[in-house]
Parts: structure tokens; C-alpha cells; sequence
């Protein structure tokens, strides 16, 4: 594995008397494409929050490109470099593909000193992204609740493309999205990851991971039950992971 | 449909409270007798300036997605804050400043200053203490129309200093400076609503909070700031009213907020957040206005005004959801 990008030691977050993660240690290296599954609640999310910094963690400690690190607020993970993807989409969809695309990062300039919204670059900038991607909305000035699922997931998935950053997170990015585009989707990954941007995708689909990342990381009642390169591992070994290794007395699921 | 019947029908949809505004003054004109002269016109802008500038500070908290049931109570306090200092006779202390002109810049600093900390203290409840804005500022409704029956004791304020008062007086193309005043503010104010990062993020957190703050904007301050805003310009609302009527009485403005709650429904904005520009609103306290006007001239009990302006905020609910179905079927 290339140089570790991001370190996960031991971290764990409980809610009230209810622990979450128990203590989750794992890596993901640069332009490395980490499939992070498990079952329903197993604590993916969560995990995926505290990366990002919408929740801090109860204890543990991470790592971003050899320095502590602990973002407080998702302000602070983007400013170093994490960009995410949420599996409830985060769109503002009272305004137009555009200002979405933008959100908190607008093109200005400076009118007698005020920032002033620079519509027109902006413009400019998400009509080649999109169309780069392929990806086909009839007017970038059409307010996104107009917009299909599909589309709007395909607004999320270009943004992260765009952006880039250094480390992606994905959680259940392709939920609405069809055949095509997904398939499209997956592509873009390996294109973002190619630029040596490390990439955690969050899936409940097998086909998917196995299509995309480099190695596979299994959560199953908030511990790492399993942390394999996908050449060396199959689909039943994985569910085998994810499901506990015998099936009767495996517990309630995670 | 083709692309220029698409805009134009969009052109239509987004300024509709405009059109409605023109009809009902085309429709005026022609049934009312005396009610096309420019003197008739020139009353309704001046008229509508102590509400219009009030709903401007209402309508941008509420399409941040929260409530200022404050606004109409912080006016009235700006407004006897301003009265108590500056008024010469009841309960007025006549404090004297030289030159004279100075009285303007402190008086309207005290009315800002007031409006703000009001705002400030709506705002800190509501976004860090994480209460409803609902509740919160019609606590402060309450109690700040308290206060300013505490400090009036019930009593008026007259005579305010004619520094100040040359603002209600001095007439610029046929318009007080102060109905220039509200004009300027609603200029501003779209301005920065609609081309600047701050009115943007206003927008989008109405729109969808959660995704906001997912993009690192400090959804926090801007919310704070918003309340201010909404504070400081109820201040600025209470400043003209005192200018208005020379001084400033304990129930001065009473009813103000409902008014400018249809206005700036009638103006396009929607009470769930995100939605409404505020040029809308602009139109939306004028067509009040132009209303009020018309039962004036027609010599109608005053009382119906009540009934009309009710009768007009279901009317734009209703519109807005006809508004909805079109764009659909647009996209």
C-alpha cells in the first residue's frame, strides 16, 4: 500500500450508554479506493461522520497525512481536504443547479470592495464539469426541485469530481441513480482515484465494491470484523465477514 | 412550448405580485374616481415606507427559514427611545445636541443600536440555545412592548426635534425623504439577497439547512446576523414612524406586524423558508397600500381594510400553490 493517507486509531463513539463503534482502526492510502461495508447500523455512518466533522468521536485518535487530526465542524474537514457525500442528498433544492454546485465556495468579485456573486463564471464552470461527465440537465437555472433523483445525484457525484480534495467520502452514493449511471459513477471514482485522491465508498451492493475498491474494509457491531485486499477475498468470504462467520448464533445484526 | 413562451411565462410567474400590483392600480384608475393623479401615487409609496421597511427585516428571517414576530414591538421601542430623548413636550426629556443636524446620526444609531440588541438577543436564543423562533420572539413581542409601557408609563412623547423631523418634510421629486428612505432599502437590501455569498447562503439555508452546514457554510453567524438584521431595521422602522407622527406614543404601530406579514406573503415569500425575493415584498406592501388607498377615496368604513387584506393573503397562499403546479409542469 502507497503512503497512508488517513489513519483511523481506535477511535469510538458512544451515544449515551449505547456504543456505537468500539474502537475502529483502519487506513486508507493515497488514490486508494477503501469499500467500507456492513450491515444496517453496524456504524458506517457514523464513522463516515466523524471523518467528515459532522460528529466528534468519544475517544481514539486519527491521522491525515501524518498530522492529528480531528475536524470539529464539516467547514473544518473541507477546508483540509475531505469532501463527502451523503446518502441523504445535500442539496438546497429551493435554488438552481448552479448555487448547489457552489454552495460555500461562489465564484466573486469584488464590486467597490463587496463580494458580488460572479454568475456567469459559475455558470461556465458547472456547464463543463457536467458535460465532461456526461451528465445532461436541460438548464443549469432550473431550481433542483424540478430535477429527477438521478439528476440530482449526478449534481452531487460531479460536485466531489470537481472539488476533489484529497480524501472522498461516499455514503450510499448511487442509491437513486440507474444502470447507466452508475456504471458512469463507478468510473468516475477510478478516474478521481487515479489523481491520488484516497476514496471510502459506502455500499450495500457487493457487486459495486467488488467492481471498485482496492481493498475492503468490514464493520460489524462497531469493530473492524474484517480488512482484506478484494484480489485475495470473494463475495461469500465477505458476506461471511459481514454477517458474522457462522450464520446461526451470529446474534442480533450488528 | 418553445423557449421564448417557456421564458416568458417564467418572466411572468416570478414578478406576479408586480402584474397583480399593476391590474389592481389599472383597475383603480379606471373605477374610482380621482384615484389617477400622481398625488394619489406619491401617497401610497409614502404610506407604505414604515411597513415596507419593516417587512424587508421580516421577510429575509423568514427566508433564512425562521420567524421575527418582534418586529412591530422593537419598532415601537426605537421609536420611543427616539421620542423620549428628542421630543420637547409630554414625557419627552428635549435633550439638545449642536449643531443641531447632529440629533439625525444619534438618533438613528439609538433606533439601529436598539433594533440590534433585541435582534442579537432573539438570534443567540434561537440559533445557539437551539429554542423556536416562534416562541422566542413572540416572548420578545411581548415583552418589549412591555418595556415600552414601562418606560412611557403609559404616557406620549410630542414635538420631535425639527432636525429630525425634516426628514418627514423635505420632499424629493414629490416624495418625503423618508418614503426615499424605505426606497433606498429595498434597493439595498435585493441587492444583497440576490448577488451576494451572504443573501445567497440566506437562501440556501432556508432551502435546506443540514446541506448548508454539510458545505462548510457557517450556517451559525449567518443566522445571526440575519436576526440583527431583522432587529436593526425594525429600528429604522420605529425611527420613521417616530418621524412620521412627531413623537411616539406607548401603542404606537400596534397591528403592524400582520400587515407586514401579508405583505410579504402576498410578496411571493413562503413561511416553510427558501423561497421569495425581496422586490416581491416591495410590491406586495405597495398592493396593500394601493388597497387601503382605494377604500379611502371610495369613503368605505376603514374597517374593511381588515377584511380585504385577510381576504388577500388567503388570495396569494392560494396563487403561490397555482404557482407551484406550473412550474412542474415547466421543468
Amino acid at each position: 500500500m502507497s503512503e497512508p493517507l488517513l489513519v483511523l486509531d481506535n477511535v469510538t463513539k458512544n451515544y449515551g450508554a449505547i456504543e456505537a463503534l468500539k474502537g475502529i482502526s483502519f487506513s486508507i492510502g493515497k488514490g486508494e479506493v477503501v469499500a467500507l461495508l456492513g450491515d444496517n447500523g453496524a456504524g458506517k455512518s457514523t464513522l463516515v461522520k466523524i471523518i467528515a466533522g459532522g460528529l466528534e468521536p468519544t475517544s481514539g485518535r486519527m491521522l491525515f497525512e501524518g498530522k492529528d487530526f480531528l475536524a470539529r465542524s464539516p467547514a473544518e474537514a473541507k477546508a483540509a481536504g475531505i469532501e463527502t457525500v451523503y446518502q441523504d442528498l445535500s442539496l438546497c433544492t429551493n435554488v438552481d443547479v448552479v448555487a448547489n454546485f457552489f454552495m460555500g465556495r461562489e465564484i466573486t468579485r469584488k464590486v467597490l470592495g463587496i463580494p458580488v456573486l460572479d454568475e456567469r463564471a459559475m455558470e461556465a464552470v458547472v456547464g463543463k464539469a457536467l458535460a465532461s461527465a456526461g451528465t445532461r440537465i436541460p438548464s443549469l437555472r432550473t431550481n433542483v426541485e424540478h430535477l429527477s433523483g438521478g439528476q440530482r445525484q449526478a449534481i452531487e457525484l460531479n460536485r466531489f469530481v470537481h472539488w476533489g480534495g484529497k480524501l472522498v467520502l461516499l455514503d450510499e452514493p448511487f442509491a437513486a441513480l440507474g444502470v447507466e449511471q452508475t456504471r458512469r459513477g463507478l468510473d468516475m471514482i477510478r478516474q478521481v482515484a487515479s489523481q491520488g485522491i484516497g476514496v471510502v465508498i459506502i455500499t450495500h451492493i457487493m457487486q459495486q465494491a467488488f467492481q471498485v475498491a482496492d481493498r475492503i474494509v468490514v464493520i460489524r457491531q462497531g469493530v473492524v470484523a474484517g480488512d482484506v485486499a478484494r484480489n485475495k477475498t470473494s463475495p461469500d468470504a465477505v458476506i461471511n465477514m459481514i454477517t458474522g462467520e457462522t450464520l446461526a448464533g451470529a446474534g442480533p445484526a450488528g | 412550448m418553445n423557449l421564448r413562451t417557456r421564458h416568458a411565462l417564467e418572466f411572468v410567474l416570478d414578478n406576479l405580485v408586480w402584474f397583480m400590483l399593476l391590474l389592481v392600480l389599472v383597475v383603480f384608475s379606471l373605477f374610482i374616481p380621482n384615484y389617477f393623479q400622481l398625488g394619489i401615487f406619491a401617497n401610497i409609496i409614502e404610506a407604505s415606507s414604515v411597513l415596507g421597511v419593516m417587512s424587508i427585516g421580516l421577510a429575509l428571517v423568514i427566508i433564512a427559514g425562521h420567524m421575527d414576530l418582534s418586529v412591530e414591538s422593537v419598532a415601537a421601542l426605537s421609536a420611543m427611545a427616539v421620542g423620549i430623548l428628542f421630543c420637547s413636550s409630554g414625557i419627552g426629556l428635549g435633550v439638545q445636541l449642536h449643531p443641531e443636524w447632529l440629533m439625525v446620526p444619534v438618533s438613528l444609531l439609538l433606533a439601529l443600536a436598539v433594533g440590534g440588541l433585541i435582534g442579537a438577543f432573539n438570534g443567540y436564543l434561537v440559533v445557539k440555545v437551539k429554542m423556536s423562533a416562534f416562541i422566542i420572539t413572540l416572548a420578545s413581542y411581548i415583552w418589549v412592548r412591555g418595556l415600552v409601557l414601562v418606560i412611557s408609563g403609559g404616557r406620549s412623547a410630542q414635538d420631535l426635534a425639527p432636525a429630525i423631523r425634516w426628514f418627514g418634510i423635505q420632499r424629493l421629486i414629490g416624495l418625503p425623504l423618508t418614503a426615499w428612505i424605505a426606497v433606498a432599502c429595498f434597493v439595498v437590501f435585493s441587492l444583497i439577497m440576490a448577488k451576494t455569498p451572504f443573501g445567497r447562503h440566506l437562501v440556501m439555508i432556508g432551502g435546506n439547512e443540514t446541506a448548508t452546514f454539510r458545505a462548510g457554510i457557517r450556517v451559525n453567524r449567518n443566522l445571526i446576523i440575519a436576526f440583527v438584521l431583522a432587529g436593526a431595521i425594525a429600528g429604522l422602522a420605529g425611527w420613521l414612524l417616530a418621524i412620521r407622527t412627531s413623537g411616539a406614543t406607548a401603542n404606537l404601530g400596534v397591528g403592524l406586524l400582520f400587515n407586514a406579514f401579508a405583505a410579504v406573503v402576498i410578496g411571493g415569500v413562503s413561511l416553510k423558508g427558501g423561497v421569495g425575493t425581496l422586490p416581491g415584498v416591495y410590491a406586495g406592501v405597495l398592493l396593500l397600500s394601493a388597497i387601503n388607498t382605494a377604500i379611502n377615496l371610495m369613503g368605505l368604513p376603514a374597517n374593511f381594510t381588515q377584511v380585504i387584506h385577510g381576504l388577500l393573503v388567503l388570495a396569494a397562499v392560494l396563487l403561490d400553490a397555482f404557482k407551484q403546479t406550473i412550474r412542474q409542469r415547466l421543468a
